[in-house]
């Protein structure tokens, strides 16, 4: 009889821890909308190991709050409307608790307010448009990589070095994110005494850059600033070593020349000038581990894409833990003001517009690996919080 | 003002010949495809990317360049052979020929891009240019490689113009492109025809593909985005014309390099998109009959 009870006791209690570990066990989704067709495919491709790569470590380490992370792609393209309606079923078929991955600009703001609508969060690695953390922000958008603005302002300082009053042409795709960094850019570099020598947007995914040569040439730059990104960046810079423009210094965003679009570039791209909050030379422990694990699985040099997407899952873990919860309003206060180990440094989360601020560096091309050459301290490049949403 | 036209306007019109050259060897292959088998073919723009990648795999395996420049047609022709012979005569007597060759072959397009990308990954990759560098004259600077694309292209264009007016095998084509059952009558290998002017567009694509990698990059999309344009100026130029596709081809890229010169550049497509809605509204047979009509 006793042994009965026993039976029946213990069967209870493990009727119990099956029944919490049922509870536990449930997923949590993560939603990521990378572009796997189109001009920004490589990007892409990137995203997609650096999320596979620490969705595989977190979940090898006992996930999140116990719970497995499971990831949902969808191609984003470089698409919004195409994006928009992929963001919905996201949220509503899939049910993802979060969402990451985007990389076009416009694309960004647009899933935003599905985001929004759903009350689910979004947080972007890659797009780089000053809107997306100020007169467009979101309480439901975060961004952990750097904005155009801190990009330019580190950028600006190094040309300002470079060469005093120097005469800078610009070059970028015709839509928000070519537009706004080269505006931040150019206010930047202005009020450091820059000239501009001329301004050009071509279409997104421009065949032929040979067109805008002749009017570079006779505005004779000494600095070309170029905005283009992927495949743009390889016929850009092919085609002006192919007409012989080479007698001005190549500078740029950090989405211009990457690992994964240097390779076609021949050496065509050496000795290009960019700034961002990543090199696989900035010397952290997390950095070492993390640039020799992804260059096995991309068969490329890890880039700053690679390593704030892989950084996502770690500020989001950070926050749900922190939270107790994967709910969008709890998590989204704890994601206020969180500080977090990127791989190439500290981040902290701005409660005010949702920006990670990070320390900057100027960057310049030598080979195929980027050296870091001047840093410049993150809350300066961010300057002031400009989102009044909240 | 002369500065203008000579450092701005002059090179302007010269790479939109270079590109015009470009579009043209695309849209030949459509255009003789159309008029003969009066099939769309949606992946035509992919033939160009496979001809690109197979370039790229020869010049990765030390091929010299001009030597890779003559075997990828040869290497395409069999890619052809076999899309006619297995897919698209399979359709071909349906009364829905018109939409089963288009899904068809966009379906097959769709394929051939996704494999692309699974070989050869979705990063760009560019063959060295063969000949760099290039000479100024009065101030002009021309590429090496643009200019000789130029003379390679006119060359290409005249051979195919001979081949489909001056020989036996280019009358049989007209022939079987004007009736098809007289022509079989008459003794002409109708099948056979078929499957060589099949196989003749698919290596123009593919010599195209690989003559303009140097300069436009080699990755899994480059076919669609040379194929719209290559559909506008067949269109424009009339479906399945060789002289229209030519014309249409140097007239409207004309048009895009001198309007990005005015307005911002973004709006050239439209612009030539614009125009061949107008020429489907009020000429939509195009500027010239199709090929073995007049």
């Amino acid at each position: 009889m006793i042994r009965n009870s026993t039976l029946i006791a213990k069967l209870a209690v493990a009727a119990t821890l099956l029944g919490t570990t049922a509870a536990v066990a449930q997923d949590i989704k993560v939603g990521a909308l990378p572009p796997f067709t189109g001009p920004f495919a490589s990007i892409g491709q990137v995203i997609k190991v650096a999320l596979d790569m620490r969705a595989a470590e977190i979940n090898a380490a006992g996930g999140i709050m116990g719970r497995k992370v499971v990831l949902v792609y969808e191609d984003g393209e470089s698409n919004p409307a195409t994006a928009t309606q992929r963001a919905e079923k996201l949220f509503q078929v899939d049910k993802v608790d979060f969402l990451t991955g985007t990389v076009h600009s416009g694309l960004t703001l647009a899933v935003g307010q599905v985001a929004e609508r759903n009350n689910r969060l979004l947080a972007t690695t890659v797009s780089f448009s000053n809107a997306i953390t100020g007169d467009r922000c979101s309480p439901n958008v975060f961004r952990v990589n750097p904005s155009a603005g801190m990009q330019a302002s580190a950028l600006a300082l190094w040309a300002a070095d470079f060469k005093k009053g120097a005469k800078v042409y610009y070059l970028g795709p015709d839509y928000e994110m070519g537009r706004s960094t080269i505006a931040e850019f150019k206010k930047e570099a202005e009020k450091l005494g820059a000239t501009t020598a001329g301004e050009v947007y071509a279409p997104l995914g421009a065949k032929d850059y040979s067109q805008f040569f002749g009017q570079m040439r006779a505005a004779r730059p000494d600095v070309l600033y170029m905005s283009t990104g992927g495949t743009d960046s390889v016929r850009l810079l092919s085609q002006l070593k192919e007409y012989g423009l080479t007698n001005m210094k190549l500078i740029g965003n950090s989405a211009a020349v990457t690992s994964d679009n240097l390779d076609a570039m021949g050496n065509a791209a050496e000795g290009f000038i960019t700034s961002g909050n990543y090199s696989t030379l900035i010397d952290t422990p997390a950095n070492k581990v993390f640039a020799e694990k992804f260059k096995a699985a991309a068969k490329i040099e890890a880039n700053l894409y690679a390593a704030d997407t892989y950084t996502v899952l770690d500020f989001y873990k950070a926050a749900v833990e922190k939270a107790g919860s994967v709910d969008a309003d709890k998590v989204r206060a704890a994601m206020r003001g969180l500080a977090w180990d990127g791989v190439a440094g500290k981040k902290v989360m701005r409660a005010g517009d949702h920006q990670a601020i990070q320390d900057m560096y100027a960057l310049e091309l030598k080979g195929k690996t980027y050296h870091p050459l001047a840093k410049v301290d993150g809350e300066k490049a961010a300057g002031p919080d400009l989102c009044t949403k909240w | 003002m002369l500065d203008y036209m000579q450092f701005v306007l002059a090179p302007q019109m010269l790479n939109g010949f270079a590109f015009g050259i470009a579009i043209v060897l695309m849209a030949l292959g459509l255009t003789i495809i159309f008029g003969l088998l009066d099939v769309i073919n949606m992946s035509h723009g992919e033939f160009f990317a496979i001809g690109a990648y197979a370039g790229v795999v020869l010049l990765a395996s030390g091929v010299n360049f001009w030597v890779a420049v003559a075997l990828v047609p040869l290497l395409m022709l069999p890619v052809g052979v076999l899309t006619e012979r297995l897919l698209v005569r399979q359709v071909f007597d349906s009364a829905d020929r018109h939409t089963l060759t288009l899904l068809l072959t966009l379906g097959l397009s769709m394929i051939f891009y996704d494999g692309l990308k699974m070989v050869f990954g979705p990063n760009p990759l560019r063959p060295d240019n063969p000949i760099p560098g290039g000479i100024e004259v009065a101030g002009v600077f021309l590429p090496a490689y643009r200019m000789f694309l130029i003379f390679l292209g006119a060359a290409i264009i005249a051979a195919v113009w001979a081949i489909i007016y001056k020989t036996s095998l280019g009358a049989m084509i007209r022939a079987a492109a004007f009736d098809r059952n007289m022509a079989s009558s008459l003794g002409v290998p109708v099948s056979a025809v078929y499957s060589a002017t099949f196989a003749f567009g698919t290596a123009l694509a593919g010599l195209a593909g690989i003559l303009l990698a140097p300069i436009f990059s080699v990755f899994p999309t480059m076919g669609h985005e040379f194929i719209v344009i290559a559909f506008t100026v067949v269109i424009v130029g009339g479906m399945g014309s060789i002289k229209g596709a030519v014309l249409a081809g140097l007239l409207l890229t004309q048009v895009q390099a001198i309007a990005s010169l005015i307005i911002s550049p973004v709006w050239t497509d439209p612009i030539l998109f614009g125009i061949m809605v107008l020429v489907l509204m009020f000429r939509p047979q195009g500027l010239f009959g199709r090929l073995g009509h007049g």
